[in-house]
């Protein structure tokens, strides 16, 4: 104990020794890990953001359809109305919300243009639960029940077709029994607020897309949210046990190009982490291997005196701990800051086209998660370490008789 | 392990041989060399430069191997122990004084000295009370908490034979340790070293070149070209 603490004594003043080369050692290690922490929470911010714009505006927390539905998304292909097994799945705890639905392609044509959508037929009460489509109106208004026969066009959509609220539109779909069915639809409203939903979705009444695609009593989907915390894995096993004849799948399955966002940003995060601490490693190991080869003479006294060569690599090791400890610490504690401080929220509105594009939203909110920031931490201050045993090692071969003889 | 048969002898060396090779040339820095210092002894080692002084007391410290012969100190063979042995053996019984960079920059003069007694794991509190019962034996009271760079090369020499002696080494061994000072101070480190000697009775083998140091002392063992060419007892003043 006596002996770790004169050691630890011998390395603190030793790392104070030279303030210049510590205060920049330190800067290379605090600036560094800050980064990479600072980097690691906005492209958290980012893939969470994806996430939830993911599921507020295409997929919900997961769909149910009929098989073979997402291979040809047709009338033909729906399903009937739940049963009360699947009922009773939907209206569990764990599920806030959920709303059928009637989903087929179509050709929304104006007096000008023709232009590619998806129809939906919603039932607007449900739908406010588990879609942003109902909060983003723009102009106009929402549905306002399954018997609504006006259309709600994204704004993006209708600025293509040289439409507007008050206008009509006719929609061209294959009904269930192949026909080619045909209405016209007054648009009651626009919404706004994601660019590709704005550019392909459009909705009418449930009852009326019934009608007018030959469904009556079926759909072509259920979608359905999620309560915060609950387990999507498990309500997705409850729900495909309680319709066996159905595809029940969370939103991961239905929309891969989010969660890639995710591992993506996840991925760049570590590379980052790996180019950042080279750096830190080099700065590390430049100063340290000064520092040692500046002190080789006295190195050589204290191995002369009687300290044993693996006391002296401790020495040197506690030197390196506490100069990388400060350095992390520094970091850690501005990179809280930081975040904490981006916590209200970052605008990206000047990037809002692109970040729509990437399916994330106008604001990011990161956030300080404290144990994958204590893991990171512990990372870069272990490895510094580890990085500075080599210096060490090179103390303790340091040959007395050789460096004290130069000494003199 | 091996002990030395020989009563009262603190360092024995037997036909003591050190070659230095650079590529194919090879340097002779001691060749030969018997030696016996018994317990008590206030010993000078002199002889010009390159005569193999420090290269001897390095051999006897274990701080270099011999390429042959052997070396034994308080009855232990050095060639046997280890790097780790080796440093115990220096830490428990020898002492040491150097020309110059003796001491820690980063620690005061009594932690300096504290730290040999540390190194042995003695508690804080004693190690502080030795250090500084040291440091006043060697004239040093009140400035046992100066860092050695505000001490003379005087006090620092002070310091660094405080230290080598505060563990109770069987042999302080000293390596021009008045080359760097001023006859003043000289004269008062070597009275000191002699004084330190009668007192405790601990043995001092000193290698220099100077006068004022071998006056004082009551055995000169003479090298020229690695080899004992004289050793005699002196008069050895008071």
């Amino acid at each position: 104990m006596r002996v770790w603490a004169t050691l630890l004594a011998l390395a603190w003043r030793n790392v104070w020794r030279n303030r210049h080369r510590t205060l920049i050692t330190l800067a290379v290690v605090g600036g560094g890990l800050y980064s990479v922490l600072v980097l690691a929470s906005l492209m958290d911010a980012w893939a969470r953001s994806s996430e939830e714009t993911t599921m507020i505006w295409v997929t919900a927390s997961g769909q149910i359809h009929a098989k073979g539905y997402r291979d040809n998304p047709v009338a033909a292909n729906g399903m009937a109305e739940p049963d009360s097994r699947l009922l009773s799945q939907l209206e569990s705890p764990e599920v806030r919300a959920w709303a059928p639905r009637i989903r087929v392609q179509c050709i929304v044509q104006s007096e000008y243009r023709s232009l590619p959508a998806n129809l939906w037929g919603v039932e607007p009460s449900r739908e406010e639960a588990i879609s942003a489509i109902p909060r983003h109106i723009a102009d106009g208004r929402y549905l306002e029940g399954p018997d609504d026969d006006g259309i709600v066009l994204g704004k993006r959509l209708a600025s293509r077709l040289k439409t507007r609220v008050g206008k009509r539109v006719i929609v061209l779909a294959q009904a269930a029994d192949g026909s080619l069915a045909q209405r016209g639809y007054r648009v009651v409203g626009l919404f706004a607020g994601n660019l590709e939903v704005e550019d392909s979705e459009v909705e009418t009444g449930l009852a009326v897309a019934r009608r007018t695609l030959h469904l009556e009593g079926r759909i072509s989907e259920i979608g359905y949210a999620l309560q915060a915390g609950a387990n999507l894995g498990s309500v997705t096993a409850g729900l495909q046990s309680a319709a066996p004849g159905l595809e029940v799948e969370p939103w991961t399955k239905l929309a891969p190009m989010a969660v890639a966002m995710g591992e993506l940003a996840n991925g760049f995060v570590w590379v980052w982490l790996c180019l950042t601490f080279i750096f830190i490693a080099i700065g590390i190991l430049n100063t340290q291997l000064m520092s040692v080869y500046e002190r080789l003479r006295e190195f050589g006294l204290l191995l002369a005196i009687g300290m044993r060569p693996a006391r002296l690599v401790l020495e040197v090791g506690l030197e390196a701990a506490l100069l990388v400890g400060i350095g992390v610490a520094g970091g850690l504690a501005a990179a809280v800051g930081t975040v904490a401080l981006f916590g209200r929220g970052v605008d990206l509105t000047i990037l809002a086209q692109g970040a729509e594009y990437l399916g994330a939203g106008h604001v990011l909110y990161p956030s300080v998660n404290l144990r994958e920031f204590l893991e990171v931490a512990f990372i870069v201050w272990f490895l510094g370490v580890a990085v500075a045993l080599i210096p060490a090692r090179r103390a303790a071969k340091t040959d007395p008789a050789e460096v004290i003889a130069h000494a003199t | 392990m091996q002990r030395n048969e020989e009563p009262n002898a603190i360092v024995v060396c037997r036909d003591l041989a050190k070659v230095y090779k650079s590529g194919a040339l090879e340097v002779p820095a001691l060749n030969g060399v018997d030696l016996r210092i018994e317990a008590g002894e206030f010993s000078v080692l002199v002889g010009p430069s390159g005569s193999g002084k420090t290269t001897l007391l390095n051999m006897i410290a274990g701080l270099d191997r011999p390429t042959s012969g052997s070396v034994w100190v308080d009855g232990q063979d050095l060639g046997a122990l280890g790097k780790g042995e080796l440093a115990d053996l220096r830490l428990r019984k020898i002492g040491f004084v150097f020309q110059a960079y003796n001491l820690i920059p980063v620690f005061s003069a009594s932690e300096n000295v504290e730290l040999i007694l540390s190194l042995q794991h003695v508690d804080a509190a004693e190690g502080r009370r030795r250090s500084l019962e040291a440091l006043k034996s060697v004239g040093l009271e009140g400035l046992a908490d100066r860092r050695p760079q505000s001490l003379s090369g005087g006090q620092q020499q002070r310091v660094a034979i405080a230290r080598a002696l505060v563990a109770g080494p069987s042999i302080v061994l000293a390596d021009e340790p008045t080359a760097n000072l001023d006859s003043k101070t000289a004269e008062e480190l070597v009275a000191l070293m002699k004084r330190l000697n009668a007192e405790s009775n601990v043995t001092f083998l000193i290698g220099t070149h100077d006068a004022r140091v071998t006056a004082h002392a009551k055995r000169q063992i003479t090298l020229v070209d690695g080899k004992i060419t004289s050793d005699e007892a002196l008069a050895g003043s008071a």
